[in-house]
């Protein structure tokens, strides 16, 4: 197969050089139809803040190696810096591979990070609609999703928070069952007080309440988790409300003392109270963990379950990659047919075409029952005739082991009834009968 | 029939104890397969513990509660009995673990010992005595399984608040969940406690002509209805919940303990009976 590829991730460049040569929808827009006119009949081009990839199968007769195609896309996207050992190169089965290690998730910065399946099928979308996914690469790409979607349901990989903020939502659904009718709130409007409040509204807690110094920014988050906000000035007169409080600011001082979150418990009645402090420098004294009912966790102890879901995560890799051996084992199954399936075909036609003459010749000798019952006998033999080299065809090409072996006696089967020789022929004699 | 109950006392601890190592697998393992066949193994071998109960009951005409290891195989039957209800409406398959090990246990002691009694007392050949002892058992199958549930709620509390996350992490619910099960098993218990009460004070003195209100049992019986009754109370009343509603759980159910080895050690009991 001829299939060519290279890619730019995390493994090989760093982020700066990543982000660099990192393609917007508008320039893969613009890339696809250069791609098109100068090296590929079909591919595809993925871009996401971790990786760009460009994937394709070369014109006919033309010959492009990988530094073509990194050439053309550094033509296309110059970045300074950037040097060949930056990009790794795919050929054939390696590239079909590594589109299905992208779509399991395994080669992802985060083990298992199912968003870049998501993103694989915009950017084949992408070439589909831009009429650059032919028949191989959207072989390509039902495989590349039926390989993440397996590796989703089948293994473990996916599982388990690997962000600090996804963690301390984990805890907090090991304490409250029902979080829809519980309050929450986040304090800070920071990326990471962002990510946890997204989080608690995907949850679907109840209320969710958030104060920030900048109002606007709170204004902000409150606006796109549906919550509301509280002036940072007031947040102790409001704490007891809180079943659950995230707190991600970048104060460097405290921002709640002991006797602050023991007075708090005083006026929630002892009744349970989930602190999650991952702000660095903490916010909250970390002496509240030894109050009753109080359950508090900073950076530290949530980065506990972190490593431990990334080690599982990493544990469930070999599961995957059996996915992905299985998937290229049936797509290589389907790809090794297609040379024999032209073979097959030429060879029936060759003896559709004798039957059909010979069938000519006694049309008018015969009556027309006569001739029914000759034609369907006739259909009848050449089909058990042919049935046996069809499948046997057809079993060594799908077996993949034995690809070339079919090839070989695709060839002979048509050097045998000289089928080039008569296509050639039957062809050479339709175009004079035309003609004339 | 003798011969079938024979195979079933044999059998029964096999079964449970097959069912315990279903749901250990289950508990122990990420992406388990057994999630519905554990729960399989549990009703058939509730089907096979509740038919040699009848059994029993036909064959030595008397219901099961003539003697501790009689006692035993009922408690073991309504314990589990009581689990897969719970579990059925609520679905939380997590915990099953943790309350049959305790009818595994009530069950291997009372197959190791359990005799064929023909002869027993008339006045326990009665059916209003087995409604209250019936009644009795399923109460304290309920604090049983209120005081697991509250084990694990502490176990759980203790690991969060000191950063473990580990298999009681992974598995079991959450604790808001465990509080509210070890509170229902426990109210549960006590409605079939109280139950057991109304039926004892209407019916035992006219049946025991020893019967005296300041029986250990009775008295000590009473005691355990009034800790789980004042925490029901404060429940509804003062909001308690976590971990008050389960330490109270726990001290009933140790009191529990205590008021079942009074009626069985003191022999000025007129609950002895054997």
């Amino acid at each position: 197969m001829n299939l060519v590829g290279i890619t730019i991730n995390h493994k090989t460049a760093p982020l700066e050089l990543r982000e660099a040569l990192h393609l917007s929808s508008d320039e893969i827009l613009e890339l696809i139809p250069k791609l098109k006119a100068g090296l590929f009949d079909e591919g595809f081009v993925l871009s996401t803040c971790n990786r760009t990839e460009l994937f394709g199968i070369p014109k006919i007769g033309k010959i492009i190696d990988h530094t073509t195609v990194q050439d053309f896309l550094l033509r296309y996207k110059p970045v300074a810096g950037i040097k060949p050992e930056h990009f790794n190169k795919y050929f054939s089965c390696g590239a079909v591979k590594h589109i299905f290690n992208v779509s399991s998730g395994i080669d992802s910065l985060v083990i298992g990070d199912s968003q870049i399946l998501g993103q694989l099928k915009e950017a084949f979308l992408l070439a589909e609609d831009m009429d650059f996914a032919g028949t191989l690469l959207k072989r390509v790409y039902d495989a590349a999703i039926r390989v993440g979607k397996r590796t989703i349901k089948e293994t473990a990989i996916g599982e388990g928070a690997v962000t600090v903020s996804y963690a301390s939502v984990q805890v907090v659904e090991k304490i409250y069952s029902n979080l829809s009718k519980k309050e929450a709130l986040v304090i800070g409007a920071g990326e990471t007080g962002e990510l946890a409040a997204i989080h608690l509204r995907d949850k679907g807690v109840g209320k969710i309440t958030i104060s920030n110094r900048t109002i606007s920014k709170a204004e902000s988050l409150a606006e796109k988790v549906h919550g509301d906000i509280i002036p940072f000035s007031e947040l102790i007169e409001h704490l007891h409300k809180f079943d659950i409080i995230i707190s991600a600011t970048s104060s460097p001082d405290l921002l709640f003392t002991h006797s602050d979150i023991k007075s708090v418990m005083k006026k929630r009645k002892g009744s349970t109270t989930v602190i999650m402090d991952i702000a660095v420098p903490r916010d909250i004294d970390p002496k509240v963990k030894d109050i009753d009912s109080v359950f508090y966790h900073d950076m530290d102890s949530l980065k506990v379950i972190v490593d431990q879901n990334m080690q599982r995560r990493l544990e469930e890799i070999p599961k995957a990659k059996k996915i992905i051996l299985n998937e290229m084992s049936n797509f290589f199954s389907w790809y090794n047919t297609l040379d024999v399936v032209p073979a097959i075909k030429s060879v029936r036609d060759f003896f559709e075409d004798i039957r059909n003459d010979e069938l000519e010749k006694i049309r008018h000798k015969i009556t027309d029952d006569d001739y029914e019952k000759l034609e369907d006998m006739t259909r009848r033999m050449m089909g058990r005739i042919l049935h046996n080299p069809t499948i046997k065809l057809r079993e060594l090409a799908e077996s993949g082991t034995h690809s070339q072996q079919a090839i070989t006696h695709a060839l002979i089967l048509k050097e045998l009834f000289n089928v080039n020789g008569h296509t050639a022929l039957y062809e050479e004699e339709n175009h004079k009968e035309t003609s004339e | 029939m003798l011969a079938t109950i024979h195979t079933l006392n044999i059998l029964l601890p096999i079964l449970y104890a097959a069912t315990f190592f279903v749901y250990l697998y289950d508990f122990t393992k990420d992406k388990s397969t057994v999630s519905n066949a554990k729960r399989i193994f549990l009703f058939v071998t509730l089907l096979v513990h509740t038919f040699y109960v009848l059994a029993r009951t036909i064959e030595f005409d008397h219901t099961p509660i003539t003697n501790k290891f009689e006692i035993f195989t009922l408690l073991a039957c309504t314990i589990s009995c009581a689990y897969f209800i719970l579990e059925l409406l609520t679905d939380i398959r997590g915990t099953g673990l943790f309350i049959i090990f305790f009818s595994l246990v009530f069950q291997v002691i009372s197959s190791l010992f359990i005799k064929d009694l023909f002869e027993v007392s008339e006045v326990l050949r009665n059916r209003m005595l087995g409604l209250h002892v019936i009644s009795a058992m399923l109460g304290y199958s309920g604090f049983t399984i209120s005081a697991v549930y509250g084990l694990l709620y502490l176990l759980l509390y203790k690991d969060i608040k000191l950063n473990k996350f580990g298999i009681i992490f992974k598995r079991l619910p959450s604790l808001e969940t465990l509080d509210k099960l070890c509170f229902n098993s426990m109210l549960i218990g006590f409605v079939l406690l109280t139950f057991a009460i109304i039926i004892g004070i209407t019916w035992l003195p006219s049946a025991f002509p020893n019967f005296s209100f300041f029986d250990p049992k009775i008295i000590s019986t009473v005691i355990v209805w009034l800790v789980f009754g004042s925490m029901i109370v404060a429940k509804y009343v003062a909001k308690w919940q976590g971990k008050k509603v389960v330490r109270f759980a726990l001290l009933g159910f140790i009191l529990m303990l205590i008021s079942n080895l009074l009626s069985t050690t003191l022999s000025s009991s007129f609950h002895k009976f054997y």
